[in-house]
């Protein structure tokens, strides 16, 4: 399990890997895209997606 | 008497307690697995050894409720980030990423990046955070960025490219600014810079858009390598080594210039001296210390000399000519000075609090106070009781030069009573008795050697 006390700050941890050059920014890209694709990505203009969060989806469904 | 240092308690891997000559860290079982990871390596031995990283010693037994216990050596004294020079919190920055590059090299990292890690001792900063040290896990980006663009970063751009003092923002918000002021503080000539476009406008965009999303498995998964962590402390060093703070000699920084200042100075150093050699302190409180001149004379007496001033250029100039020196440097202004702040309004302790000193110089300073802030003068007599300790101070007297100058335009009705010398000596009777005086050559200043009356 992975542990911070600090809160790292999600836009602050993926510019670190754009800081560090070309190959930083593919890890970076990278990270974001998996990040989106994982989740139940919310369509524009679909009233049910409001206040949903992409995490929701790791959650066992309620019965 | 052991009591918790209440300023640590962020971190539930470690805490420390205060004792009278030693601060013991309380570590839970995580907390010793990095101390086990630390202590195992070269680059704490030689980090310690270079005075750069605290001692600390593992404890024979536990104490009940943790997993182990260090001993760390008692720091003579603490300062606060808002109160640092920016020579200071540039020195601290360094320092810090020095660390962090040492410690990824040995498999380590450091968990956060906050200045309140970081002492000066003789006059170089030390890291006193042993807790902050962890193994590194591969795949693991750096936790602490923000908080060091936070609180080392952006308060020495500030003063370094906006020319804005970051003292009373840091002590205004102990988290430091964030990526979206400083860029809007960002001047005009600074906004297409390399480094400003990274860490100061794309952190900002990206903590707008990015916010409510964890993303760090996805980056160890994306290949995220402690490589690029070593890039982004290499150029944050760069970045941070490049930046100056150009002062002039405007202020008080032109003050030891003035030529009362010449004349009574070896007056007043052979009366410090006399002090020095009849109370032996162990600790000097040198408030309006200015140049240092006189905190160095009680260092050199054996004391530790804390250097207050609100003049951080004179002070930016002290730091960087007493490294080894026995003396801690402190930027407030004495009219307001850094108070009991933080969670529950003790995280950080107030200035006096802080100060426990066994004698105060009080040169050159009262008529500051009582001309420039408009204290009244008893309450500047009253207040320097309150510290219960021995004082010298130098008198000044309306007719003074400096006194003039200071009065500016405001009219003799629109200042406090009790200024002239007479007056003043009753202010002093219920507090203080006068075991000895001089008169300055000037005429118009007059030291006083000040015993409390017990209470």
């Amino acid at each position: 399990m992975i542990f911070a006390y600090l809160d790292p700050g999600t836009g602050s941890l993926i510019l670190q890997a754009v800081v560090g050059g070309l190959a930083g920014i593919g890890v970076a890209w990278k990270a974001w895209r998996s990040k989106l694709g994982r989740g139940a990505k919310p369509v524009p203009g679909d009233d049910h997606s409001e206040g949903e969060t992409v995490e929701d989806t790791s959650l066992p469904a309620e019965p | 008497m052991i009591s918790p240092d209440p300023g640590s308690f962020r971190d539930p891997a470690s805490h420390v307690l205060l004792d009278e000559d030693k601060a013991i860290r309380l570590l839970d079982e995580r907390g010793l697995e990095g101390w086990r990871a630390l202590s195992a390596t070269g680059f704490f031995r030689s980090a310690v050894s270079e005075g750069r990283l605290i001692d600390a010693v593992e404890m024979a037994e536990a104490p009940p409720g943790s997993a182990a216990a260090l001993e760390h050596p008692r720091l003579p004294f603490i300062s606060y980030p808002y109160e640092w020079t920016f020579s200071m919190l540039k020195d601290a920055a360094i320092l810090q990423l020095d660390l962090l590059e040492g410690a990824l090299s040995a498999g380590l990292t450091i968990k956060d990046a906050t200045p309140y890690n970081i002492q000066f001792v003789d006059g170089r900063p030390q890291f006193i955070d042993i807790g902050s040290f962890e193994a590194y896990r591969p795949g693991e980006p750096w936790i602490g960025y923000r908080q060091f663009t936070r609180q080392f970063l952006f308060p020495l751009l500030l003063r370094a490219w906006v020319g804005v003092p970051f003292q009373p923002w840091l002590r205004g918000d102990l988290e430091g600014l964030t990526s979206r002021q400083m860029a809007r503080l960002l001047p005009l000539r600074k906004r297409l810079n390399p480094s400003a476009l990274l860490h100061v406008r794309l952190q900002a965009r990206m903590e707008e858009r990015m916010a409510d999303r964890a993303v760090r498995q996805e980056l160890g998964a994306a290949g995220f390598s402690a490589d690029l962590i070593l890039t982004n402390v290499r150029k944050l060093r760069s970045l941070v080594e490049s930046l100056e703070w150009e002062h002039g000699s405007d202020g008080w920084s032109s003050y030891v210039e003035c030529s009362h200042v010449t004349r009574d100075r070896a007056a007043k150093g052979e009366f410090l001296t006399e002090a020095m050699r009849r109370l032996a302190p162990s600790r000097v409180l040198d408030l309006g210390a200015n140049d240092g001149h006189f905190s160095h004379l009680a260092a050199g007496a054996g004391a530790l000399a804390v250097a207050v001033d609100g003049d951080e250029a004179v002070l930016d100039d002290l730091y960087r000519n007493s490294t080894g020196s026995a003396l801690a440097i402190v930027v407030t202004d004495l009219a307001n000075p850094s108070p009991a702040q933080g969670w529950g309004g003790v995280e950080r302790a107030s200035l006096l609090d802080r100060a426990r000193p066994d004698l105060i110089i009080a040169y050159g300073l009262i008529h500051h106070l009582i001309y420039a802030a408009s204290i009244p003068p008893s309450h500047v007599v009253r207040w320097l009781a309150g510290f219960g300790c021995p004082v010298i101070l130098e008198f000044v007297s309306p007719a003074d030069e400096m006194v003039t100058r200071l009065v500016g335009n405001k009219l003799p009705h629109e200042l406090h009573g009790d200024r002239e010398e007479d007056e003043f000596r009753a202010l002093l009777v219920p507090w203080f008795e006068i075991t000895s005086e001089q008169a300055l050559t000037s005429g118009t200043r007059v030291l006083f050697a000040l015993k409390p009356r017990p209470a």
